[in-house]
């Protein structure tokens, strides 16, 4: 049997008005692949990974996720969406709600599980981000670090095929960021599929299968890390590299 | 022989206040469940819907109290329907609260950062959980001073009912004061009796403003 894929992007093109954010991009995505995307700000690489659960809509090309093809219909949008879990730059957890209801909100209402099922599987994911004994605290009562890996749990907790990381990082103080990484690094060696928007090269050498680089909406380059950090194609990315890689 | 300001005379006040008070409870329960409609009209993303909730909120924000109280209580006996002068108040006081209300909350709606919705919407909530669970009640938290400090303004709003002969305490109040020639005193003890009623509101609106304030700080 092939390899399963479980994202396809096809010939995807996105306007913003006039501006288009994404060029024809064709991307590929096996079960268990982790893949990093990378390209100076406004390239598209937060669009793209944003079109995969639809909080953006595109205009042309297709998304095929876990064999459920994304179109406007709410039923399309609902399937995929249970598929994918996402993590966001500003960790967006909801501050009326203790962690623990955090993580079991959306277990109970989108997949109608009982509260005593919904609690016990928060609680193993948030033992699994080492969190478990904040559970019953406020997101404001937390460091960047323990909030974004509250925000990483509760989307575990959806049991989702694939996770999608919008600059998971780039909020933090540097003294967070480790946690954070490590946290990432424990759930790629568990096999899950994973698509990280970041700028930590260092983690991209450890964890990443394919290396994508993009730029104005474009994907420029991709290929195996060790391959892409020490012999890039294109001046675009080794200009991009010599730029990220100075401060590193 | 003119009666002296005494307890027949206070206790006509407080039924007044009794019926202000009623007014004004019905007037902001009718406001804020038409007025969460509104709102939640006003930014649903259909571009149609929004408009004509947002012509709704122009008219009754932008026309006298007094113009609207005219037309539902003379303007609908005009039609055939005749109305008891408290159903026509609490019809006018409700539709114009209901525009005020869905304004107020339409800003603290907005307020919930996007943030909040696209966490919800990425982790398969439909619209009606996003609404319930994520963005009404940090929306009502955020719109909290706005509609105490309306309920304020509605309290001693509902005086203009007096204009269609409803007697409330304003009214009580000028009538008590045409039978006693005290005005001072019985304008003096009907002021009292609105300032009980508002100033703890009030007190209890800056209050949470500052909490508001503090907790963003955060």
């Amino acid at each position: 049997m092939q390899d399963h894929i479980l994202i396809e992007m096809m010939g995807v093109q996105k306007w913003y008005g006039g501006y288009q954010a994404l060029r024809n991009v064709d991307l590929t995505v096996r079960k268990g692949e982790k893949i990093v995307l990378c390209g100076p700000s406004g390239s598209g690489k937060s669009t793209l990974i944003r079109c995969i659960n639809r909080l953006e809509a595109i205009q042309q090309g297709s998304i095929v996720v876990n064999g459920h093809r994304l179109d406007d219909s709410i039923k399309a949008i609902d399937v995929v969406r249970q598929d994918v879990g996402m993590v966001f730059q500003s960790f967006n957890l909801f501050p009326h709600m203790t962690v623990l209801q955090n993580c079991t909100l959306a277990p109970i209402r989108a997949r109608r599980i009982s509260k005593t099922e919904a609690e016990a599987t928060a609680r193993k994911y948030l033992e699994r981000v080492r969190i478990g004994d904040q559970a019953e605290k406020y997101p404001a009562q937390l460091s960047g670090g323990q909030q974004q890996r509250v925000a990483i749990a509760r989307a575990l907790c959806m049991q989702p095929k694939v996770m999608l990381f919008d600059e998971p990082t780039s909020a933090l103080d540097p003294e967070m960021v480790k946690e954070v990484l490590d946290t990432m690094i424990g759930l790629a060696n568990d096999g899950m599929t994973m698509i990280c928007v970041t700028h930590e090269m260092g983690f991209a050498r450890q964890v990443a299968d394919r290396v994508i680089f993009m730029a104005e909406g474009q994907i420029i380059e991709e290929g195996a890390p060790d391959a892409f950090f020490r012999n890039p194609q294109h001046a675009r990315t080794r200009q991009f590299l010599g730029e990220i890689l100075a401060h590193h | 022989m003119v009666p002296h300001f005494g307890l027949p005379e206070f206790g006509f006040l407080l039924r007044g206040l009794q019926w202000t008070v009623l007014l004004t409870l019905v007037a902001f329960a009718g406001g804020c469940t038409a007025g969460l409609a509104i709102a939640l009209l006003r930014t649903c993303g259909h571009k149609r819907v929004e408009w004509i909730t947002r012509i709704y909120i122009g008219i009754f924000q932008g026309t006298p109290l007094l113009l609207q109280l005219f037309v539902v209580y003379y303007g609908l006996a005009l039609t055939g329907l005749k109305l008891d002068a408290f159903v026509a108040v609490a019809i006018g006081f409700t539709v114009n609260a209901s525009a005020f209300l869905g304004e107020i909350w339409r800003g603290a709606i907005q307020a919930v950062p996007r943030g909040q919705t696209e966490a919800a919407m990425a982790l398969g909530l439909h619209y009606s959980s996003r609404m319930r669970d994520i963005v009404m009640p940090q929306a009502i938290r955020i719109s909290l001073p706005a509609t105490i400090g309306y309920l304020v303004q509605l309290i001693k709003g509902t005086s203009l009912a007096a204009i269609v002969g409803f007697i409330e305490l304003a009214r009580a109040g000028q009538i008590v004061s045409n039978q006693t020639f005290q005005p001072l005193l019985v304008f003096g003890v009907v002021g009292a009796m609105y300032f009980v009623l508002c100033w703890p509101l009030s007190w209890w609106g800056s209050r949470m403003e500052a909490r508001l304030a503090l907790a963003n700080q955060r």
